[in-house]
């Protein structure tokens, strides 16, 4: 018997780029929810060219598993097609400014007039009300905005520590589905529907962690220690064999210290009364590392972390791309699956398509034992207009021709 | 004096306590004294006496999304963000501590610096809006109470090491025995399966496995964790994702729960993927590295330092980069930047690297953070100041959504604390601070599972609570 999908039978309509709204929508539909994308082979979305990629790979990991249909939403003719959308839907996602929307002829509160009923979920950048409301942002910027580069890096250098990554994106990208299957249980128990706006600048600022609270009650400016610890020591990454190649070993109790001791092959240094202590091996933790060191210099990444847990000490390798794709660990549990990707023609219609080429993506990283996620293929752009127009929105064919006839639907 | 926290998930004895580097479990507490841990130095205050003054549940909110449900939180530091964010959401939280205290309480940063476990911050961060019971899951009547606990809730997270729960008898067969629908999920730093299942984890480890720290930091820094402990957040935040998922699948079919287990390893793998390191070695062999402050994604697109702190720029499309150019121009008087082999896309820009981050980099030291945030978002410019703890306190913005919430507590007094990512009216921001040790032994013991004020002091002195 096929297992049964959580969200069987809800309809999500997703309208907006980049990253953390396609992942709102991609875990839904990985759940089992109807999700349709809206687009337009005018403008396509950036993430089809991430930097340094082949135009298109990517792509999966955001879009798979949708019905992808187009629309000119621009145009005044589309509204009565983004009317019959609005209906057919449970739920609408979006990330448009809303002066943007009421520039296409739609706005939340007749979205709501035309579906009483539907849940809506508004992905901002900042939070709509306040200053920064229609401030432009970017994901990768924005993780500067909430409190945690200064706290990232090497004590004597100022330098904001960067992560090369849009982070907040993916935090709002989990919140987002989070809130929304949230409300549809609201909506299931007491009919009610719900109005949500996330933004990108809270989703990030609330992971900054107990450093707030440290600031208020001590006055204290959250230390920059890098890769060390103010409790625990050994608390670093090591050099191993190999280019760039790194480790990392952090040992908290006694049993782990001597544990690793032990695997170190029981070095003279490490009877040093320097070492006795947790607070002396805090104290003297630049001396500590360099020893540590020359041990792991001799070794690769993988050995000292093999050994190490061996021996009952937290020790991992600092992953580079080819660790990853090789991991034993994510191998066994599937984490990257084969799909096939397109690459975007910018002379043809998405749905025209052709080329292109398999790829790893990851599945969605929840393991349910009863309902698991769907991981499938990505559509391209436009490739399910007849469906979804047709069966969906009972266009008739007239109307279509006459639509695509105008471009709208495109 | 510094305590040693506990850090890593490793931690399958429930309340072992590690102060000052001895693995010492605190004397048990006398007969009939509250459940409090009893690890104390010299001028840190007397533990609090914890008896909660509020035998009804905290929240029924029926305006709150997930209003009426109740999950026992048995996390870690893996899982305890998932746990908030179900009690954000209107779910009744209730944490189990051991009777010594919960790990995650020896953790600092700690109020006024002194440790001890109604002091820390760590904890308080992660468990606003929940509730605290102690029980002992080790001992065979501390399992039955939890059996009970469990027949009346809806949901178990734990994030103890894979199979510790089993080995406990408290595995998900036997609680979908006890109670069909509970959904109960777990997370761990790599999963309940595979080669690694096993592996001890800290932050630190959990940052460099996925992998991570090697797009974190310069490139001529060795590759850097996040100083915000980045692995308390995705993992979290996916079982919630799941957690919530069940609830609603259960709702949908005949009230059968499941169980839901989630790998944090996996979780922030997920949490790049605009560089994906896995395929760009399948694709070209390469590694991703870290470009740091200096991102050449587009150009400009990166931090600078300007007048008075940092600064973050990033420029994409053609409009913005005229935009900027003749604001720059007009800043510096110098108008070499207006040359036409400047003009165009950003690929184009790419060959004069080089000399326009130099002439940006000018620019940007006569102006201070305000000034150029001010001005370059009236130029429709992202440029953002990098904000420190403090800034973020200060934020106009923030201060307009009501994001800091004040809260009190009965030790540490009042503080401020994030509202959450949502601004909608069925979110509400966190109303209680987080617990005391035990604070709802007596609602939960006596009140709800109807055992009298000697049994539950017979159930102290043996130190089952």
């Amino acid at each position: 018997m096929m297992p049964q999908r959580i969200l069987r039978g809800v309809r999500v309509l997703e309208l907006g780029p980049l990253v953390a709204l396609p992942l709102t929508g991609r875990y839904l539909a990985a759940m089992g929810a109807e999700v349709i994308k809206l687009e337009t082979n005018r403008v396509l979305d950036d993430m089809n060219y991430i930097p340094g990629w082949q135009p298109g790979v990517g792509q999966p990991e955001y879009q798979a598993l949708k019905r992808r249909i187009t629309l000119d939403v621009r145009n005044p003719k589309a509204k009565p097609v983004l009317e019959k959308l609005f209906k057919i839907s449970d739920v609408f996602i979006t990330n448009f400014r809303r002066r943007v929307l009421r520039d296409w002829g739609f706005d939340f509160p007749q979205i709501r007039e035309m579906n009483p009923n539907i849940i809506v979920l508004w992905q901002t950048g900042a939070g709509s009300q306040g200053p920064y409301g229609e401030y432009k942002t970017f994901g990768n910027l924005i993780q500067h905005l909430c409190g945690i580069s200064p706290m990232t890096g090497p004590d004597g250098d100022d330098t904001p520590g960067t992560a090369n990554n849009s982070y907040s994106d993916y935090h709002a990208g989990v919140f987002q589905p989070t809130a929304i299957i949230a409300a549809l249980l609201r909506r299931r128990r007491t009919g009610k529907t719900a109005f949500m706006e996330c933004s990108i600048f809270k989703s990030g600022a609330i992971t900054v962690g107990p450093a707030v609270l440290d600031f208020q009650a001590n006055g204290r400016f959250p230390p920059r220690m890098a890769n060390r610890h103010r409790f625990a020591a050994p608390h670093n990454t090591y050099p191993c064999q190999g280019e760039d190649s790194w480790c990392t070993i952090s040992a908290f109790t006694p049993e782990e210290w001597s544990g690793l001791i032990q695997a170190m092959g029981s070095p003279a240094w490490s009877q040093d009364s320097r070492f006795t202590t947790a607070a002396d091996r805090v104290r003297n933790a630049e001396a500590l590392d360099q020893l540590i060191s020359q041990w792991t210099r001799g070794l690769t990444a993988v050995e000292v972390m093999q050994r190490l847990q061996q021996a009952g000490v937290p020790a991992g390798v600092v992953s580079k791309g080819q660790d990853l794709a090789e991991s034993p660990q994510l191998q066994d549990r599937e984490f990257y699956r084969d799909t096939h990707f397109y690459i975007p023609e910018r002379d043809k219609p998405g749905s025209e398509w052709e080329n292109g080429g398999q790829v790893k993506a990851w599945s969605v990283p929840i393991h349910f034992s009863e309902t698991p996620c769907q991981f499938g293929p990505m559509h391209r752009v436009g490739e399910d207009n007849d469906y979804v127009y047709r069966e969906l929105c009972k266009i008739s064919p007239q109307e279509m021709e006459e639509l695509n006839r105008e471009g709208i639907l495109s | 004096m510094a305590t040693d926290r506990q850090e890593s998930w490793r931690s399958i004895t429930p309340g072992a306590w590690f102060i000052g580097g001895t693995s010492q479990p605190p004397a048990p507490p006398p007969p009939g004294a509250p459940a409090t841990p009893t690890q104390q130095t010299p001028g840190t205050p007397q533990p609090v006496q914890a008896v909660s003054t509020n035998p009804t549940p905290l929240a029924t909110d029926e305006d709150q999304l997930l209003s009426g449900f109740r999950v026992l939180d048995l996390t870690r530091e893996l899982g305890v963000f998932c746990t908030k964010l179900l009690a954000d959401l209107g779910a009744e939280v209730i944490r189990i501590e051991p009777p010594t205290g919960d790990p995650l309480r020896q953790r600092g940063p700690f109020f006024k610096d002194v440790p001890h476990p109604e002091h820390s911050l760590y904890f308080m961060y992660y468990n606003t809006g929940k509730r605290s019971i102690t029980l002992d899951l080790e001992q065979p009547e501390g399992q039955a109470l939890f059996k009970k606990l469990v027949a009346r809730a809806d949901v178990v997270v734990e994030g103890f090491a894979p199979g510790y729960m089993d080995r406990i008898g408290l595995g998900y067969e036997q609680l979908r025995s006890i109670n069909p629908g509970i959904v109960m999920a777990a997370v761990s730093p790599f999963g309940q399966t595979g080669p690694y299942k096993d592996y001890k984890a800290s932050d630190l480890v959990l940052m460099g496995m996925s992998g991570w720290m090697q797009i974190t930091g310069e490139p001529e820094w060795p590759p850097t964790r996040q100083g915000n402990e980045q692995s308390h957040f995705p993992g979290a935040q996916y079982a919630a994702l799941g957690i919530v998922a069940a609830l609603y699948n259960r709702e949908l079919a005949s009230g059968e729960g499941q169980y839901i287990e989630v790998s944090a390893m996996e979780a922030l793998l997920t949490y790049y993927t605009e560089n994906h390191p896995a395929v760009a070695w399948l694709l070209s062999q390469t590694n991703v590295g870290r470009p740091g402050v200096r991102s050449r994604m587009t150009v400009p697109m990166g931090v600078f330092p300007c007048q008075d702190g940092w600064i973050a720029l990033g420029v994409v499309s053609a409009g913005e980069w005229e935009s900027l150019a003749q604001w720059m121009v007009e800043a510096t008087g110098d108008d070499a930047i207006l040359d036409d082999k400047y003009k165009g896309g950003t690929h184009a820009r790419q060959a004069y690297y080089d000399e326009i981050i130099a002439y940006v980099i000018g620019f940007l030291a006569g102006l201070t953070r305000q000034e150029l945030f001010t001005e370059g978002q009236k130029r429709n410019l992202a440029v953002l100041p990098v904000a420190t703890v403090e800034d973020m306190l200060n934020d106009p913005h923030l201060a307009v959504g009501d994001f800091w919430i004040e809260l009190d507590h009965p030790v540490v007094g009042k503080l401020k604390y994030p509202r959450g990512a949502f601004d909608t009216d069925i979110i509400h921001p966190p109303r209680k601070a987080a617990p005391l040790v035990g604070e709802d032994n007596e609602a939960i013991y006596c009140h709800e599972l109807g055992l009298s004020a000697t049994e539950l002091g017979a159930l102290r002195n043996e130190g089952l609570i």
